[in-house]
């Protein structure tokens, strides 16, 4: 199998990532605004699976927080995928072989997995239980499958920078 | 004159066993920023619906109310997490003007939310011209991002 590093190893020596890892701006910039719009993004995720759950806004039908929560949900994060990208381009050689970036990747995959299962299947039923307090089992399920997960990436995400399994 | 407090922080078992371990001081971190994500969540639905953006279905008291019992908890765990961090470094945030200013918009930002922002929040609805909740909402939005953003600036120019 071809080795991805030398492609890593061009990605790094390009003019624009090697003057941004450089640039005492840079970096840090792009990385907060990474952070400020995961946060948002997350946080809204976050709120929507505990009303999934039922430990939050029980009161309010499960459609109406969805609909009105996913556009902000999008808007931040677009960014947040954006920025993440330029942040990895930045830097991919240190990343790529990092336990937390590596597990932050399967973390994001199995939560957008569960997330798109949620909306394909789960939420096609939601009107038949969206006034009730408490979810479906599945959706409940669903929930808690998701505050894990994102829960999970947001902390292996602020590990990376300890590379402790080298 | 808060030099004793920053050495006496410093000086604490807890701080030396933070500077011990290799690990207590990233995990409290990352259940830090954990703890931030979910407050700062509870915070943006409810300026969302300031706002007039967010579930415009349920009333803002509603909202709030719900979102208050979240923001307690995890504003809490901001709390268990945020001190240890504070103590072992406390020889350093004391020089660091990005700390100090992160402490006192928090400062301004919590005293806020705790009186205007509530007070607008659970009002009657149609009570308030929608200017007025609208620009709490923006406002509190501001502030709070604002806390973030300096926290997060602090490992990189503290």
């Amino acid at each position: 199998m071809p080795s991805i590093v030398p492609t890593f190893a061009w990605l790094e020596g390009l003019a624009w990532t090697t003057a941004l890892r450089e640039s005492p701006y840079g970096y840090p910039l792009i990385e907060t605004s990474h952070v400020a719009c995961i946060v948002v993004f997350a946080g809204l995720v976050i709120m929507m699976d505990l009303r999934l759950v039922g430990l939050a806004f029980t009161h309010a039908p499960l459609a109406q927080i969805q609909r009105r929560l996913f556009p902000w949900q999008m808007a931040s994060f677009v960014p947040s995928t954006a920025t993440g990208i330029l942040l990895f381009c930045v830097d991919p050689l240190r990343y790529y072989r990092n336990v937390f970036f590596l597990a932050k990747l399967v973390l994001l995959a199995l939560a957008g997995l569960n997330a798109l299962a949620f909306h394909l299947k789960t939420y096609r039923t939601a009107e038949g239980w969206d006034e009730d307090p408490l979810a479906t089992t599945t959706a409940r399920v669903t929930g808690a499958a998701s505050l894990l997960l994102w829960s999970l990436t947001i902390v292996s995400s602020r590990l990376i920078p300890n590379n402790w399994f080298k | 004159m808060l030099l004793p407090f920053f050495e006496w922080c410093d000086g604490l078992a807890m701080s030396q066993a933070y500077r011990d371990s290799t690990y207590l001081f990233p995990l409290t971190q990352a259940l830090h920023v954990l703890a931030v994500t979910v407050f700062v969540g509870a915070i943006v639905i409810g300026d969302l619906r300031l706002l007039g953006w967010g579930p415009v279905g349920q009333s803002r008291a509603s909202i709030a109310r719900s979102a208050q019992r979240i923001l307690l908890w995890a504003g809490l765990a901001v709390l268990v997490t945020g001190i240890p961090q504070f103590t072992t470094n406390a020889m350093t945030y004391q020089r660091s003007w990005l700390f100090v200013f992160k402490m006192y918009l928090l400062a301004v930002t919590l005293l806020f939310t705790a009186t205007v922002r509530w007070r607008v929040a659970i009002a009657e609805e149609g009570r308030l011209p929608s200017w007025v909740t609208r620009a709490v909402g923006a406002v509190s939005l501001a502030l709070w991002m604002g806390v973030t953003i300096s926290g997060r600036l602090i490992t990189y120019y503290g």
